[in-house]
């Protein structure tokens, strides 16, 4: 659907049910330079299991209008915006990546609807190689082929995948390209700069789950750990075998991990 | 994407996870037409598209399936569908985007059966096309109508051999916001990636080259993932709601590999024109070794092109690695590594003089295909466009002593010496 925000016109996908506000909602945040196509096989799950789907396209990503947004905090506040004007209430945020770290943000500061988080492929920070932050301004397709590269794991760089005759790789590779250089540079800037997620973390008092991919390479074991810690009460699932693309590399396990979670603490009517 | 596996490892190990039962290093042949479902809800969460899965072989197969993510792998593309020829490819893609009313500007230069399904079947159900030359840009952008939905060729013309420039095409059908569909089979994607310079949708015979055995028929549809449905707005099939999968909007579901999901989702379950597993198997043993076999044809293609341009019992050659071919420039731009295998030559004699050449080969074989490892011929005017008419067979650029030949894998020398009986049975019909 569409929904119009500060005058924009932004994406929303809903898992190809229309959006119900009487339904709980599963808010489904992408990552740096992604957009609502990483879901895809988890958004129409929940969408066709009594959940409301929400999985916006952010601005100036894909199907979205608007400029790119420039820090993770504008990210959050927009993010309210959206959820609030289509009215969602029982709010289940699941990020990936740069995803997780607007959804803490977002937690921490709205906490009224949030009836649970999973964090998918993060760390408490995302520091951003320089290099790659100058191949997103200057190279859009060197500094995909290096997201891309380092981003999949050896399912992915096979092409592999869970969908019969779908190459996943290409597709991120697809959907990156074409958001970049713009929303990609921005999305990089944006986690190369947040320093709140200790603060945004201990703040939360919601139900929260973080999922880490065994080989991930971009989110790598140090990091998830450290959001881990600072996270004392999540519950942990780590799936080998995979890289920093969770939700698309092993959507089987990631999905059987996020539902459990979500329809425990946020269940459908 | 030039930081990743590469072509040659692409080709051995894209898209097959391994057995984890047993470990089989080959690609397992997986000759069953249904699966067990481990509960009703995986069951009903395949059939409503919420993940992946296999539920009937006319929809999905695991051995069919590696060897679909092994061509998209091998295109660059973001999703591939095999099908149980090239032909029924070239049907599915095109009626997957394309109805009632709705027009192709198309190569005049491709395989007859392509020609065929445009001029003759496809007007029945109200789709029509327009032929024009694939070298002359102007008439190509002349023929796109407020009702075109589909610019469709080959890179490598049939018989011809003129080498369509792909970018400039592309950006025609850019232009009017419609997909360029490119027939990849006289190619591969070892010679020319056809997305890196433009294309959208990609079609193969997997019989030919890519299999390259001459042992199984078999297609394939690569998806580009790079064509804009949503803001051509000209494609309701991918961007409006579909209703025998409630509604669903494949564009907005599935970005990228949108196309691909809709054929998977129509074509394969309503026509069904499913690849076999085993013929699946077979072309991926001729995957494996497709750069290796590519290197020879094209080694064997050049030294014939010297022996026949030598020989005096040869009235003409042509092969786009030529220079006096008229589509040189666009084949060194293209091709780099090598226009193709087939060569075209006309034996001095005219019509009587061909029949006795071809006639008097010894293991060069008389049949109607193309891209085997074997070496290939055929008069076209008599075999394989032999149901067009002289107007359509002149404007494909044939003539009548035209001599098609598909460069096989044998030493070269032994093919030039099968050559020399044919040529000598010639020069006696042209004495007589």
């Amino acid at each position: 659907m569409i929904v119009e925000i500060n005058g924009e016109q932004v994406f929303v996908g809903t898992g190809g049910r229309a959006y119900d506000r009487e339904r709980p909602a599963v808010v489904f945040l992408h990552g740096s330079g992604l957009d609502h196509t990483f879901w895809s096989l988890h958004t129409r799950f929940f969408a066709f299991r009594g959940y409301s789907v929400v999985a916006p396209d952010f601005p100036g990503h894909s199907l979205s209008g608007g400029e790119p947004l420039t820090s993770i905090q504008d990210m959050a506040e927009w993010l309210h915006v959206v959820l609030d004007s289509v009215g969602a209430e029982r709010v289940s945020l699941v990020g990936h990546s740069q995803g997780c770290l607007v959804a803490l943000e977002y937690a921490a500061r709205f906490q009224a609807q949030l009836r649970s988080l999973s964090l998918i492929a993060s760390g408490l920070a995302t520091p951003v190689n320089p290099a790659l932050i100058e191949a997103a301004e200057h190279a859009p397709d060197k500094a995909v082929n290096l997201m891309t590269g380092w981003g999949f794991g050896p399912a992915g760089q096979k092409h592999l995948g869970p969908v019969p005759g779908n190459a996943m790789l290409v597709n991120g590779w697809k959907v990156m390209r074409h958001n970049a250089p713009a929303a990609l540079a921005a999305d990089l800037n944006a986690c190369d700069a947040y320093q709140g997620g200790a603060q945004a973390a201990a703040g939360i008092a919601s139900p929260v789950q973080v999922i880490v991919g065994a080989l991930d390479r971009m989110a790598p074991r140090k990091a998830t750990e450290a959001l881990i810690a600072a996270l004392p009460a999540a519950e942990v699932t780590r799936i080998p075998g995979t890289g920093h693309m969770v939700p698309v590399e092993t959507p089987d396990a990631c999905r059987q991990a996020l539902s459990t979670f979500v329809f425990k603490h946020n269940p459908a009517v | 994407m030039s930081d990743f596996l590469k072509f040659d490892t692409l080709s051995l190990h894209a898209g097959q996870a391994l057995d984890p039962e047993y470990g089989a290093r080959a690609v397992p042949v997986y000759q069953t037409t249904s699966y067990v479902f481990p509960d009703s809800d995986t069951a009903s969460s395949i059939f409503n598209l919420e993940r992946g899965g296999h539920a009937y072989s006319r929809i999905t197969n695991p051995t069919v399936g590696v060897l679909e993510q092994r061509v998209a792998a091998l295109e660059g593309g973001s999703a591939a569908v095999c099908t149980s020829s090239g032909m029924a490819s070239v049907f599915c893609a095109i009626t997957a985007i394309l109805g009632q009313g709705d027009h192709i500007v198309a190569s005049s230069q491709m395989y007859g059966g392509n020609v065929s399904l445009l001029k003759n079947t496809l007007p029945r159900f109200g789709i029509t096309a327009t032929f024009v030359d694939p070298t002359d840009l102007e008439a190509i952008e002349a023929a796109v109508t407020d009702n075109t939905r589909l610019i469709f060729g080959e890179l490598i013309g049939n018989p011809g051999l003129d080498i369509m420039d792909l970018e400039a095409v592309a950006d025609i059908a850019g232009r009017h916001a419609v997909p360029l569909m490119i027939d990849a089979t006289f190619n591969t994607p070892y010679l020319c990636r056809c997305f890196d310079h433009g294309a959208n949708i990609v079609i193969h015979s997997l019989t030919k080259w890519m299999g390259g055995h001459g042992n199984s028929i078999g297609g394939a549809i690569v998806d580009g993932g790079n064509f804009d449905w949503g803001a051509s707005g000209k494609f309701p099939t991918i961007t409006e709601p579909y209703a025998p999968f409630q509604g669903i909007n494949f564009w907005e579901e599935f970005g990228p590999s949108a196309y691909a999901t809709r054929i998977r989702a129509e074509a394969m379950r309503d026509i069904g024109a499913s690849m076999s597993p085993m013929n699946a198997f077979l072309l991926l043993q001729g995957i494996e070794t497709l750069s290796l076999r590519m290197d020879r044809h094209i080694e064997n293609t050049r030294a014939l092109l010297g022996f026949l341009r030598a020989h005096e019992q040869v009235a003409w050659v042509s092969h786009p690695d030529l220079p006096d071919h008229g589509s040189h420039q666009q084949a060194k731009k293209y091709l780099p590594k090598g226009a193709g295998s087939i060569i075209t030559f006309g034996v001095k004699g005219g019509r009587e003089a061909g029949r006795a050449f071809i006639e008097s080969l010894q293991f060069s074989s008389h049949l109607a295909n193309v891209g085997d490892a074997r070496t290939l011929i055929i008069h076209p005017a008599s075999t394989t466009h032999s149901r067009i008419d002289g107007e359509a067979l002149e404007a494909a650029g044939i003539t009548e002593d035209m001599i098609r030949l598909s460069v096989g894998l044998e030493n070269v020398e032994d093919i030039q010496g099968d050559f020399e009986l044919g040529f000598k049975a010639a020069a006696r019909v042209r004495q007589a």
